[in-house]
């Protein structure tokens, strides 16, 4: 049972403050910001006590969401219910920050009372709760639909030719039905990919984790059909004919949504909320069904003035026609380095030592499929040992794919009933971001 | 125009402007001022001097702004409970409003006003509501119930709204049905043996029904529910299991953990060999796998869980290592869950994967995280026999990395390594040498001085080594004093003739120029040792020692099997049991897992929260020493003689108690032949507390000892004592939670003449126990052990073993309540633990009970009327000669028979050890299972407890 749900703002002002069942006072939101920003790094900071009461807490959009209860209470639903309210709100004021939660102070209070009641948690569906909410929802800019300046993919620059205009996406669900806005459909698909590649260069470990994510400004759409790939199969065993096949270790569904279509044809059929929701999700582990993206040979080794020098090729195996962005390399190196001076392969590329994390981190903005960039790294190293060469590594890589997903997953077809009237738009997005790919030297 | 503005007023005469505001006839004007109001609120500003102006605004039929006048009302109705009334009317009017959101609302707020004077106008609008035709507002009205209950319990039991509420477990709306569920569920915690959430087949498929249609959270409530259910048999739980499992692949992970948490206990119940076990198993490990894809904060949750999943069922996730591997970007906290599992996971199939990886953690930038690497390395070497030498040689080639704390943590875990597998791994000391300079940490010192002194026969310099620690003596921590003064003594009887200065050099810098009480103690033991007889001294400190056990970082079992229960929620985060955080009696019952198919009867509890407790109910356990310490003081106030009266109570009510316990003592002791002062006869505050035999007292962990008489009294009837030959079942008298893992379970019998007590010690800690020890507290009739427990040989972790303990009965007098009650202290090498168990008193029936025909007659006329008590005893089938002959066998002798009119009456005599006689008259119709007992005896205390061992008797 939830005791209270406040926001803070990360400097520890009050937004909201809901009391569900008087069991402790609201000067408990103080001891919080104490506790919360007295953290030390390694302090798991999800469940926090005091006298009696446990808090539980996220950070979305820079602010405390938090939750107390008193007693035995599961952190998973609070957690989860925390990151649902953060939906939520994100749904129908348009944005998740200081601004829009103190402009919709009453909405919030509204939607609050229709999720919760004494602790217990009531619904968090969109459509459920468009039935009560009154309030009306204030923007903090007005929607336009011009505003195509800004374009990008999860903030990303992408090469796309038709893309979405980046605002659309950060409106009130509301304003759809109440200024007949423009009707709009988003299908992300969105896969993280962690892997460990060995020093010997071996495939170690390689996980995906996926997602298809709805986001839906559609007043009247009754039902929507999603088609994946038709050799979409699931589990190890399960196989379905030879080569193209897309595999999955695991998923799950949105409760919404309905699979009596889903084994014989691979549709996924469901009523979209307004808003945005998660469909599926789903994960694969170690089987990836082509080569990792990026492959890394490096050399280490003294120059005879005692200077680290770490010579590093970088290739990308994506198929041509595609590239990563935003790649970013961290190589840790040892301590005690004072100095860096690099030879990159291109003027695009940057380099820098961070002496804060003891670690270079080697930019690279764009990185076409099939080619193969190389740095030549010089350090400086006072008192350099043969032990402390071995605090090179392992390198850590950050990068985004756009329109790649590694798992082959595709949306195979997009249809609405009843048929849309008047101009509809509907896109389907895919994304791979590096979760944790790590290459070992 | 936004609502931020609302936030920036801060003139000063703002309360009288809202004021203003408020009382304006334009809606719009009003609606933003409440909400002017309602900002002040939130930031902490007083504003409950609106209220009468805000509580005129109620009255409107635009919905938002009802609902934020609501929302002030809430929040201020408990400083005003006068003006709260106020809106009483509104509300009431509300709740008949056509529209169901109005009527809902009116419910729901109205329950959030905490005041009292509110209660009872809430309680015809709340009825209607609870049959509302909306399920909007049913649903609304189930929580509300649950609110009022926390305001006035009585009311809510008083209007009946506890059965309207069950029925709504039977609503056709499964968010109505959630609600409920959520609601009882609840109520019933603070009501722990209330049997309001009455679960049964019928109930739970209703259950399972609505949890395919509800909501997620929903789900939640009903899984908890579920998760407190005790099937009755392993069908039954694989069926629910079966119906369970779907919810696995439910995107929530609230909901995934909550199923987990059904399955786990079920899954207790189910047979090992049954395919669908293993199915199950399967089942199980692909969502817990999923959880790791989440936030970090939840994956933190997740590992925790996971964490107790992995102790207490290992073969779940024994293939799933890999996902335990860390990723770069893993917050510390989750790295070191992380490895904390792959350590449990370890095993002879994967250790050359996991130790790879740990190698590569080894050389990570995080320091915590790196030695905790390192540790996790020796741990492996410990659990994993085959991995040891592997280990070793990691471990050294991360000790010629000379990164410093990298050693230090390498060195410590050596010394652990050597612990476990002695004259192995000797060979690297030599390389542990290398690095002496560079320890700084006090742990890794004390690690490799142990090695120094234990080794010292293979170091050639172990001498120089030792005496340079001793340099710098008194800087050192006690950890290494205390080690180094050990590693000399050890040398010095290893190495006597070069090593004789630096023996007296460390003794005396440990007993004459040391402030630390342990170390001088130390000192001055090897000292005298050393001077009175070094032979005995080498085999003290030279002695071989006990093998480090494989896993010490292990949680108890007994309380891992409680957390099990509390998968998902904080006591699982925590690691602790709920009693350990939760205050009050909410939710702090000690929830246990079912046993398995086959051990045992299955339970069949209507009840909630002790579904399994009260099958195996342990008696009450005495709750501290301190308790025990105030009987004892009292007794010491009785002047220890049979015919003296009481001394006048002093105080308290203890002293209440002392009152009945002085004359009780009497009427035991007495001469058979010297009447009975009236005044004795029966006590009704004694009677109640007679006779509960073992198997029947209650759980009841908490309460002190007198506490529990009532709920004795309540159970006493039902049940079933064996008898003679039989002895009743053994109970748990003292559960491993309250005793440092010591469980005592045990029954008495009387055999060949002579009072045992047997008892099974199991021993469920960690470590071995040895020094046993009982004694007994004063009780009603002397009992005493006759010679010391007799159990010889230690008691290993997780074994048990059988003592039987002959008792004498000329032990001191006390009168217990209930009568046959034994407080009993055991001690082991560990601590001393009290509890107190209950003997039947058919074990204090003597061989010579049989009275003359004569004398019965003659006493059973003297006998006062009033001293007579009569007993049903309902459900016997025996005739009244299989009767007699199984009485007998208890020394419970036939002295006559008579027929009339075809019932048959057995006059019966027995007597105590203390020498009270009791006679009986068994009436005994043909046709009829219900006998009647009368019961005559001096000292009438003791019928109760005569009649329920007749009744134990007769049924076994």
């Amino acid at each position: 049972m939830i005791s209270q749900v406040f926001i803070l703002s990360s400097k520890g002002d009050h937004l909201i403050y809901k009391d569900f069942r008087g069991e402790a006072g609201s000067d408990v939101v103080g001891v919080f910001y104490e506790k919360v920003t007295a953290l030390t790094g390694d302090q798991p900071p999800v469940v926090m006590s005091h006298k009696d009461l446990h808090f539980v807490h996220v950070r979305q959009g820079g602010l405390y969401w938090v939750a107390t209860t008193t007693a035995d209470s599961s952190p998973f639903t609070i957690i989860e219910f925390l990151n649902r309210l953060t939906a939520l709100v994100k749904d129908y004021c348009g944005s998740l920050s200081e601004k829009s939660v103190q402009m919709n102070f009453a909405l919030i209070y509204e939607l609050l009372d229709e999720i919760v009641d004494y602790g217990y948690i009531q619904t968090t569906s969109s459509d459920v709760l468009k039935n009560f909410i009154q309030t009306e929802a204030v923007s903090s800019k007005p929607f336009s639909l011009f505003d195509l300046s800004n374009v990008g993919l999860f903030g990303a620059e992408t090469q796309q030719s038709k893309v979405a205009p980046s605002s659309a996406a950060t409106r009130p669900i509301q304003s759809s039905r109440e200024q007949g806005g423009k009707s709009e459909i988003f299908v992300d698909v969105i896969e993280r990919m962690s892997v460990v590649i060995g020093s010997n260069g071996v495939l170690m470990k390689a996980d995906i984790e996926g997602e298809i994510k709805v986001k839906c400004y559609m007043p009247s759409c009754s039902e929507m059909r999603i088609g994946l790939n038709e050799e979409f199969s699931i589990g190890k065993s399960q196989l379905r004919g030879y080569g193209a096949a897309v595999r999955v270790d695991e998923c799950s569904f949105h409760q919404a949504v309905r699979l009596d279509e889903f084994d014989t044809h691979r549709i996924l059929r469901l009523c979209p909320s307004q808003g945005e929701q998660t469909v599926m999700q789903y994960q694969l582990s170690d089987d990836l069904p082509s080569a990792p993206p990026f492959r890394l040979f490096p050399t280490i080794e003294r120059d005879s003035g005692g200077r680290l020098l770490m010579y590093l090729k970088l290739r990308c195996d994506l198929p041509p026609k595609s590239a990563a962005i935003n790649v970013c390399a961290t190589i840790p190196v040892p301590k005690g380095s004072v100095s860096l001076s690099q030879e990159l392969s291109s003027p695009d590329q940057s380099a820098e030592l961070k002496l804060q994390s003891r670690a270079v981190d080697w930019q690279i903005p764009r990185f076409p499929g099939g080619t193969q960039l190389s740095a030549l790294f010089k350090l400086e190293v006072p008192g350099l040992s043969s032990a402390s060469m071995l605090e090179v590594g392992p390198v850590g890589l950050s990068f985004e794919l756009p329109k790649i997903t590694v798992t082959g997953l595709q949306i195979r077809f997009l249809r609405l009933s009843p048929v849309q009237p008047g101009p509809s738009q509907r896109w389907v997005r895919y994304v791979t971001h590096s979760d944790s790919y790590t290459i070992r030297i | 125009m936004t609502d931020s503005k609302y936030f920036t007023t801060t003139k000063k005469g703002e309360i009288f402007e809202l004021k203003a505001e408020l009382n304006s006839d334009k809606k719009e004007k009003k609606k933003e001022a409440v909400k002017k109001v309602i900002a002040s609120m939130t930031v902490g500003k007083d504003v409950s001097a609106l209220f009468p102006d805000v509580v005129n605004c109620m009255q409107t039929d635009n919905l938002e702004l009802k609902k934020l006048v609501y929302l002030y009302l809430m929040n201020y109705a408990k400083s005003q409970p006068d003006m709260a009334i106020m809106a009483v009317n509104t509300f009431v009017k509300d709740c008949e409003d056509p529209n169901p959101l109005i009527r809902a609302l009116a419910v729901r707020t109205m329950g959030c006003i905490r005041v009292d004077k509110i209660t009872e106008y809430l309680c015809e609008p709340l009825r209607k509501c609870l049959k509302d035709e909306d399920p909007y507002v049913r649903k609304t009205a189930a929580v509300c119930v649950a609110k009022l209950h926390d305001i006035n319990a009585q009311l809510v039991e008083d209007q009946g709204f506890l059965d309207t509420l069950k029925d709504l477990i039977s609503d056709s709306n499964p968010m109505v049905v959630a609600n409920a569920v959520a609601a009882l569920s609840e109520i019933a915690e603070s009501h722990p043996n209330s049997n309001l959430l009455d679960l049964n087949p019928q109930t739970i498929n209703k259950l399972l029904t609505a949890l395919n249609e509800c909501t997620e959270w929903g789900q939640i409530f009903i899984l908890d529910c579920l998760a407190n259910y005790t099937p009755r048999d392993d069908r039954e739980s694989q069926s629910i299991c079966e119906r369970v499992t779907p919810r696995l692949s439910h995107a929530n992970s609230a909901v995934v953990l909550s199923a987990v948490k059904v399955l786990m206990k079920f899954m207790e119940m189910l047979p090992k060999d049954l395919d669908y076990y293993g199915t199950l198993l399967k089942k199980l490990a692909p969502p817990l796998v999923t959880l790791l894809s989440a936030e970090p904060e939840l994956q933190y949750v997740a590992l925790r869980n996971i964490n107790l999943i992995v102790q207490r069922r290992p073969e779940i996730l024994k293939h799933e290592m890999k996902v335990f591997f860390v990723k770069y970007n893993d917050p510390i906290y989750v790295k070191l869950e992380k490895l904390d599992i792959m350590i449990r996971l370890a095993s002879q199939a994967n250790i050359a994967q996991v130790l790879a990886e740990l190698k590569e953690y080894a050389t990570e930038v995080d320091v915590d995280f790196v030695r905790k690497a390192v540790r996790a390395i020796g741990r492996c070497a410990i659990k994993v026999e085959q991995s040891a030498e592997r280990c070793v040689s990691t471990l050294l080639d991360l000790i010629q990395t000379k990164v410093n704390y990298v050693v230090q943590e390498a060195i410590v875990v050596i010394k652990d390594i050597f612990r476990k597998y002695p004259n192995k791994y000797e060979s690297v000391i030599a390389t542990l040498c290398e690095n002496l300079d560079s320890l700084d940490e006090p742990e890794a010192r004390a690690a490799m001085i142990w090695i120094v002194g234990e080794y010292a026969e293979r170091i050639d310099n172990a001498d120089e080594l030792l005496e340079s620690f001793l340099e710098g003596f008194h800087d050192e921590s006690t950890q290494v004093q205390l080690q180094l003064l050990t590693a000399i003594v050890k040398l010095f009887l290893k190495k006597p003739t070069e090593t004789q200065e630096l023996v007296q050099q460390v003794l005396s810098l440990a007993t004459q120029d040391s402030d630390n009480p342990d170390l001088r103690d130390r000192g001055y033991i090897y000292w005298r040792l050393l001077s009175t007889d070094p032979v005995a001294a080498k085999e003290v400190v030279l002695a071989e020692k006990p093998l480090i056990s494989e896993e010490t970082d292990l949680i108890e079992p007994t309380l891992l099997e409680e957390l099990i229960c509390h998968i998902g929620t904080l006591a699982s985060v925590y690691h602790k049991p709920p009693s350990a955080f939760v205050e009050g009696s909410r939710g702090v019952q000690h929830k246990r897992l079912p046993g398995s198919a086959g051990s045992g009867d299955s339970v069949d509890s209507p009840d909630t929260a002790s579904a399994a407790g009260v099958s195996e109910a342990p008696p009450a356990v005495i709750p501290s020493q301190g308790d025990l310490l105030g009987d004892l003081l009292n007794l010491d106030l009785t002047p220890p003689t049979a015919t003296g009266p009481p001394p006048a109570p002093s105080s308290g009510l203890q002293m209440g108690a002392m009152d009945l316990l002085g004359g009780g003592l009497d009427s035991l002791m007495g001469d058979e032949s010297e009447p009975l002062g009236g005044d004795l006869g029966g006590s009704p505050a004694l009677g109640a507390g007679f006779g509960a035999p073992p198997a029947a007292m209650p759980a009841s962990f908490n309460a002190p000892v007198s506490g529990g008489l009532d709920d004795l009294f309540d159970l006493g009837g039902g049940v079933g004592m064996p008898m003679g030959s039989y002895s009743p079942p053994k109970t748990v008298w003292l559960p491993a939670m309250k005793a440092k893992g010591l469980e005592i379970s045990g029954t008495f019998a009387r055999r060949a003449g002579v009072i045992q007590m047997e008892m099974t010690l199991t021993n469920k800690a960690m470590s071995v126990m040895t020094d046993f020890a009982i004694q007994f507290n004063r009780n009603s009739f002397g009992l005493a052990p006759a010679g010391p427990l007799q159990i010889l040989t230690p008691l290993s972790p997780n074994q048990s073993i059988e003592a039987a303990l002959p008792l004498s009965t000329v032990g001191p007098v006390m009168k217990m309540e209930p009568l046959t009650n034994l407080q009993v202290a055991v001690k082991n090498n560990i601590d001393v633990f009290y509890f107190s168990c209950q003997y039947p008193i058919s074990m204090l029936f003597v061989e010579d009970g049989k009275m003359e025909r004569q004398v019965f007659l003659a006493t059973w006329k003297d006998i006062p009327n009033d001293n007579e008590s009569q007993f049903q005893i309902k459900d016997c089938h025996l005739n009244s000669d299989a009767a007699s002959n199984k009485l007998q066998g208890s020394n419970v002798f036939t002295i006559a028979k008579r027929t009339v009119e075809g019932q048959d009456m057995l006059y019966q005599s027995m007597k105590l050890t203390n020498g009270i006689w009791v006679l009986a008259e068994l009436r005994v119709q043909t046709g009829n299972p219900n006998y009647t007992v009368s019961l005559k005896c001096r000292a009438p205390e003791v019928s109760q407890c005569v009649f329920q061992s007749y009744e134990a008797m007769l049924k076994n």
